[in-house]
C-alpha cells in the first residue's frame, strides 16, 4: 500500500500477509506511524491497496461493506441523535423495520451496559460511555468482522482497563472475528488470541505472538508470569 | 451556559414607556414641527388611519410577499449551489472570485438593472431579495457541509449508505445549525432587499409608502412605515429562531466531553 505524495509515493505497507481465523481475536501493535490505521482501513475497504488483495470469506474487499463493523478512535457519534438512535443507525440505513431495529438496539445497549441511557444525547455521556455506544453501533447489524482502531486510546487508564474487560465479555457473547489496533502491549496480550507486531514503515509483520492462555481472562491475569513473558516478547519484537 | 435568565416581566413595558416619554419630551421641549419630528400621539393617529382604510395591510402584504419569495428563491439556489461547492473544491476555486466580486457591487446598484430587465412588478423585487440573501446562505451552507467529520463520512460508507441517505441522515442534520444561522441573517437582509427594490420603482409596498411619506413631508407616515418594517423583520427572525429551537435539538455536536 502506497500513498501518492508531492515528492513521489509514500510506501506504508509492503510484503504484509496474514490470515485471521473465524472467531479469532487478533491485536495489531507496532511503532506509531507505521501504518496500523492504514492496514485497518484496507481491511475495511475504505482504501484500495495499490498492490495486493484483501479477502473476506474468499471474496475480495473492493469497497466498504456492511458485513464489517468499525469502531474509530473517537466515538464518532451523531450529536443530534439519541443514544438509541445512534445505535440503530446501521439498521436504519439497511432499512430494517422500526420495531425490529428498536428491539435489536435495546438488546445491544443492554449488552454494553447502557440500559437506561436510550434517550440521552452523546454530549451527556462520558468518553467511556460514548465509546460503548460506538461499540454497540458497530455490532447491531451483526457484522462478520469487527475492526477496532485504537478504540480506547482517548480514555483514561482506569476506564481503559475496564473497557478491555467489557470488550472481552461482549466478544464472548457475540463470538465475532475481531481485528484491533492498539498501542498498548499489555492490552493486546490481555485481549488477543494472537498479537501481530508490525515493523517500522514500510510495515510488514515483524513478529507474531500467539497468546495460548486460558479464557475467560480477568484482571488477575495481569499478574500471571506467563502474561509478563508474552508482553516482554511483544515489546522485544517492537524494538 | 444553560443558566435560565429570567428578566422581570415589567422591564420591557417600562423601557418602552420611558422611550415614548423621552420622545414626547423632545417634541414638547424642542417645539419641532410635525414634519420634522411628529409626536408619538401623531404617529399612533396616522397608524390607526392607515389600519382603518386597510392601506397599511395592503402595503405590508406586498412587501411580505417579496421578502418571503426572495428568501425562498435565494435560499434554495444558495443551498443547492453551496452543497455542490462544498463537495467540489475545484468548482469553488473557479467560482469563488466571481461570487466575492458580486458581493462588492452593492445591491442598490443592481436593483435598477433588475427593474429594467424584469419590470416594475413583483418579480424584480423578489430577485433583489434573492440576491441579497444568496451570499450569506451560500457561505453558511458550505461551512455547514464541510463541518461534517471524515469519520462520520467513513461510517456512512461502511454502512453502504446511498448518497441520499448520507444527505438525509448525516449532512442535513449536521449542517442545519449553521444553515439556520445564515437564514436568520438572510431573513432580515431580505427585508432590506424588498425596500431597495421598491425605492427604485414601485406603486405599492412599504418602501413605496416610505417614499410617498418623504415626498409629501408626511413624516408620521414614514415612522409608521419604518415601524411596520421593524415588526416584519422581527417576526421573520423570530420565526426562523423558533424553527431552529424545534429542529436543532442539541446544538452541540461535540461528543467528546470529559466526565
Amino acid at each position: 500500500m502506497a500513498y501518492p505524495q508531492s515528492d513521489g509515493r509514500l510506501e506504508v505497507l509492503a510484503g504484509l500477509t496474514f490470515e485471521v481465523a473465524d472467531g479469532e481475536f487478533v491485536c495489531v501493535v507496532g511503532p506509531s506511524g507505521c501504518g496500523k490505521t492504514t492496514l485497518l482501513r484496507l481491511l475495511a475497504g475504505l482504501e484500495r491497496p495499490t498492490a495486493g488483495r484483501v479477502l473476506l470469506d474468499g471474496a475480495e474487499v473492493d469497497r466498504p461493506r456492511r458485513t464489517v463493523g468499525f469502531v474509530f478512535q473517537e466515538p464518532t457519534l451523531m450529536g443530534w441523535r439519541t443514544v438509541e438512535e445512534n445505535v440503530s443507525l446501521p439498521l436504519e440505513v439497511a432499512r430494517v423495520p422500526k420495531g425490529e431495529a428498536r428491539r435489536r438496539s435495546r438488546e445491544l445497549l443492554d449488552l454494553v451496559g447502557l440500559s437506561g441511557f436510550e434517550t440521552a444525547y452523546p454530549a451527556e455521556l462520558s468518553g467511556g460511555m460514548a465509546q460503548r455506544v460506538a461499540l454497540a453501533r458497530a455490532l447491531v447489524h451483526d457484522p462478520r468482522l469487527l475492526l477496532l482502531d485504537e478504540p480506547f486510546g482517548a480514555l483514561d487508564a482506569l476506564t481503559r482497563e475496564r473497557m478491555a474487560q467489557e470488550l472481552l465479555r461482549i466478544w464472548r457473547a457475540r463470538r465475532k472475528t475481531v481485528v484491533m489496533v492498539t498501542h498498548s502491549v499489555s492490552e493486546a496480550v490481555f485481549l488477543a488470541d494472537r498479537v501481530l507486531v508490525l515493523s517500522p514503515r514500510p510495515a510488514s509483520i515483524a513478529a507474531e505472538v500467539r497468546v495460548d492462555l486460558p479464557r475467560p481472562r480477568t484482571p488477575a491475569f495481569f499478574d500471571d508470569p506467563a502474561f509478563g513473558a508474552l508482553a516482554r516478547a511483544v515489546r522485544a519484537a517492537i524494538g | 451556559m444553560r443558566r435560565q435568565h429570567h428578566d422581570p416581566f415589567w422591564l420591557v413595558p417600562v423601557a418602552l414607556g420611558a422611550f415614548l416619554a423621552l420622545w414626547q419630551g423632545v417634541v414638547s421641549i424642542g417645539g419641532y414641527p410635525p414634519f420634522i419630528l411628529p409626536s408619538p400621539a401623531t404617529v399612533v393617529h396616522r397608524l390607526i388611519d392607515l389600519l382603518v382604510d386597510g392601506s397599511l395591510w395592503h402595503h405590508t402584504a406586498t412587501t411580505l410577499q417579496e421578502v418571503v419569495g426572495g428568501l425562498a428563491l435565494g435560499t434554495t439556489t444558495a443551498v443547492l449551489l453551496g452543497y455542490v461547492l462544498a463537495h467540489f473544491p475545484l468548482a469553488e476555486r473557479l467560482l469563488a472570485p466571481y461570487l466575492v466580486a458580486s458581493q462588492a457591487v452593492p445591491v442598490v446598484a443592481i436593483a435598477p438593472l433588475l427593474v429594467i430587465w424584469f419590470g416594475t412588478g413583483l418579480l424584480s423585487k423578489v430577485l433583489v431579495c434573492a440576491l441579497i440573501v444568496f451570499f450569506p446562505i451560500l457561505v453558511n451552507t458550505i461551512v455547514g457541509v464541510r463541518s461534517v467529520g471524515q469519520d462520520l463520512r467513513d461510517l456512512m460508507r461502511m454502512l453502504e449508505a446511498t448518497r441520499w441517505q448520507t444527505i438525509r441522515l448525516l449532512e442535513i442534520p449536521a449542517a442545519l445549525p449553521v444553515l439556520l444561522g445564515g437564514l436568520k441573517v438572510g431573513a432580515t437582509l431580505s427585508v432590506i432587499g424588498a425596500v431597495v427594490g421598491e425605492f427604485v420603482a414601485s406603486d405599492r409596498g412599504l418602501g413605496y409608502l416610505l417614499k410617498q411619506g418623504q415626498q409629501l413631508y408626511d413624516t408620521a407616515l414614514v415612522f409608521v412605515g419604518i415601524g411596520a418594517l421593524v415588526v416584519m423583520a422581527q417576526m421573520l427572525y423570530g420565526g426562523v429562531a423558533l424553527v431552529e429551537k424545534m429542529v436543532v435539538r442539541r446544538a452541540t455536536c461535540d461528543v467528546r466531553r470529559a466526565t
